[in-house]
């Protein structure tokens, strides 16, 4: 391995640590546009649901409202029911009376437990298309759905795609390095956006080795000491301030430890510990 | 323009707002029965390009003369029959529906270019949209627009071919911001909807993109198996101006698509 290849995969494991350390920061986002797109409207229920290319369904990926939860984790076929129609034609429309309909997507609402009276659906689009659907249900004070409520549910729609598309760039460590790589090329910019000027096929095939070389079984293994402890570190965002403290004190007495093992191991081998990604 | 400013397209023809159409009309405001009176729309063929048309449903009369679906091939999308006419949404007989409602007599094709075997793919939609300029379609409804920045020439070329073929190609605006085509041509008919519970209202706006408000809020609308349904959005306006072209193509079958807008224009509301 060249010494720029340990860099580069320095860098992406360094990466992918960050990564994990912020646990699901993108989620963080659409969690927050659809609490907001909730209280604006008085809805019962908002949720946003992503394509999901492996499976080729929509997926729930996140809800608020009180009538919002049983609907995350669900999917759905990228054409069925209203999230389907405009996912699918990028429109944005609303439906009142929906209940009233039997054969309106009652078998998908019947399993979230809550089958709502009306229901807006705008396409969340960003440069390359369409990647999902907001949804808002039913307002609280029993009203229809405006036009207008339908446009603003489009702006909410839209910062959740800018911030779809932001972490998604982000969470994905192999793209950001390549994102980075092509950037020193010069060809397209940092954001992973669209490049102005395109790399001959054989620099892309060489950038792509790079990269897969630099973030080969990077995360393979879940079980990954390191990985574990990113992973608990990233949970630890929601505990209380007194069990932080006893952790870090915890940590500080492991550290020390660590050190200790280190440097005895040094003294006796050549061996380093995993999870040092200069090794 | 950037994304974030651009104004929302419905906005105009809201109640409040509406004032700000008033202005001097270059042509005197036209009669409207000059302009359809005694037409239902018959001898004129409308394409419905959207989720399929169920022909069965009582709000499209049985005026659904052609059913086709586009589907996408290893070497390109094929237009194949769809005899059995189904409707996968719901939402392309809500809008053969509003048509029939408005003209009676027009025939409908129905061109589905999206299903359960596709996800809508602009390309499928390009090729539809061929195909019914070609069948002879005097007037196209397209509820659905496509963003593929790729397929902006090809839409292009299409908004063009139509229009010297004298279809006219009337669109749903579309509410979300970013490119959105054939919609934002400049040789379509641009439609958002407005609030009043009216079919038979309809609005010009002298400041495009968006020229024309029809009813598009809280419209009670065929919907697939038979259903009906209460919808609000600009895929239900555009149909209503659709139908209306239909009318003004049944009486002057030769007017061309600039003239078929100068009289809606003529004969709007405001």
């Amino acid at each position: 391995m060249t010494r720029e290849e340990r860099l580069l995969r320095a860098i992406a494991a360094r990466s992918e640590t960050a990564r994990r350390l912020e646990g699901g920061g993108g989620e963080a986002v659409l969690r927050s546009v659809v609490e907001a797109t909730v209280a604006l409207f008085e809805a019962e229920a908002a949720s946003i649901a992503l394509f999901d290319a492996a499976s080729g369904r929509l997926v729930f990926e996140v809800a608020a409202g009180e009538q919002g939860h049983g609907v995350i984790g669900l999917s759905i076929g990228p054409d069925q029911g209203i999230a389907g129609y405009a996912f699918t034609t990028g429109q944005a429309l609303a439906l009142s009376d929906v209940a009233s309909d039997p054969r309106f997507g009652r078998s998908v609402a019947e399993k979230t437990g809550y089958v709502p009276r009306s229901i807006v659906a705008v396409p969340l689009v960003d440069d390359e298309g369409t990647i999902g659907v907001l949804q808002v249900l039913d307002k609280r004070d029993g009203q229809a759905f405006s036009l207008r409520d339908v446009e603003l549910a489009g702006v909410f729609a839209r910062q959740a795609s800018v911030a779809i598309r932001a972490s998604r760039v982000e969470r994905d460590t192999a793209a950001l390095l390549r994102a980075t790589l092509r950037w020193l090329a010069g060809a397209g910019d940092i954001t992973g956006g669209a490049a102005e000027t395109e790399l001959e096929p054989e620099d892309e095939a060489a950038l792509d080795a790079l990269v897969r070389r630099a973030t080969d079984d990077l995360a393979q293994d879940e079980s990954d000491g390191l990985w574990r402890l990113a992973d608990r570190v990233a949970r630890l965002r929601d505990a209380d301030p007194a069990s932080v403290e006893l952790l870090v004190d915890l940590l500080d007495v492991l550290v020390r430890r660590a050190e200790k093992t280190s440097r005895s191991r040094h003294r006796g081998s050549a061996a380093t510990g995993r999870g040092d990604p200069d090794a | 323009m950037t994304d974030a400013l651009r104004p929302a397209w419905s906005e105009p023809f809201l109640d409040g707002r509406r004032d700000a159409l008033r202005r001097e009309r270059p042509i005197a405001a036209l009669d409207r029965d000059a302009a359809f009176g005694g037409s239902d729309g018959s001898g004129v063929l409308v394409a419905v390009i959207d989720s399929g048309v169920d022909g069965a449903n009582p709000a499209v009369g049985g005026r659904l003369v052609e059913s086709v679906r586009v589907e996408l091939a290893e070497d390109g999308p094929v237009v194949i029959p769809d005899p059995e006419a189904i409707d996968v949404v719901g939402h392309g007989t809500a809008c053969a529906g509003i048509i029939h409602e408005l003209a009676p007599g027009a025939e409908i094709v129905s061109v589905r270019v999206l299903g359960p075997d596709n996800r809508g793919k602009g390309a499928v939609f390009a090729a539809g949209l061929e195909w019914a300029i070609e069948r002879g379609a005097k007037v196209v409804n397209l509820s659905l627009s496509s963003r593929s920045e790729a397929l902006m020439g090809v839409f292009h070329d299409l908004a063009d071919r139509a229009y010297f073929a004298n279809v006219l190609l009337v669109c749903a605006a579309n509410n979300v911001p970013g490119p959105s085509y054939p919609s934002l041509f400049a040789s379509v008919v641009s439609v958002a909807a407005h609030d009043v519970p009216d079919g038979w209202t309809w609005y010009y706006n002298p400041r495009p993109p968006v020229e024309f408000g029809a009813r598009g809020v809280d419209v009670e609308v065929a919907w697939r198996d038979g259903g009906r349904i209460v919808a609000t959005g600009n895929s239900f306006a555009a149909p209503h101006i659709a139908g209306l072209a239909a009318l003004v193509l049944g009486k002057h079958p030769s007017a061309s698509p600039f003239e078929v807008k100068a009289i809606l224009a003529a004969t709007a509301d405001r």
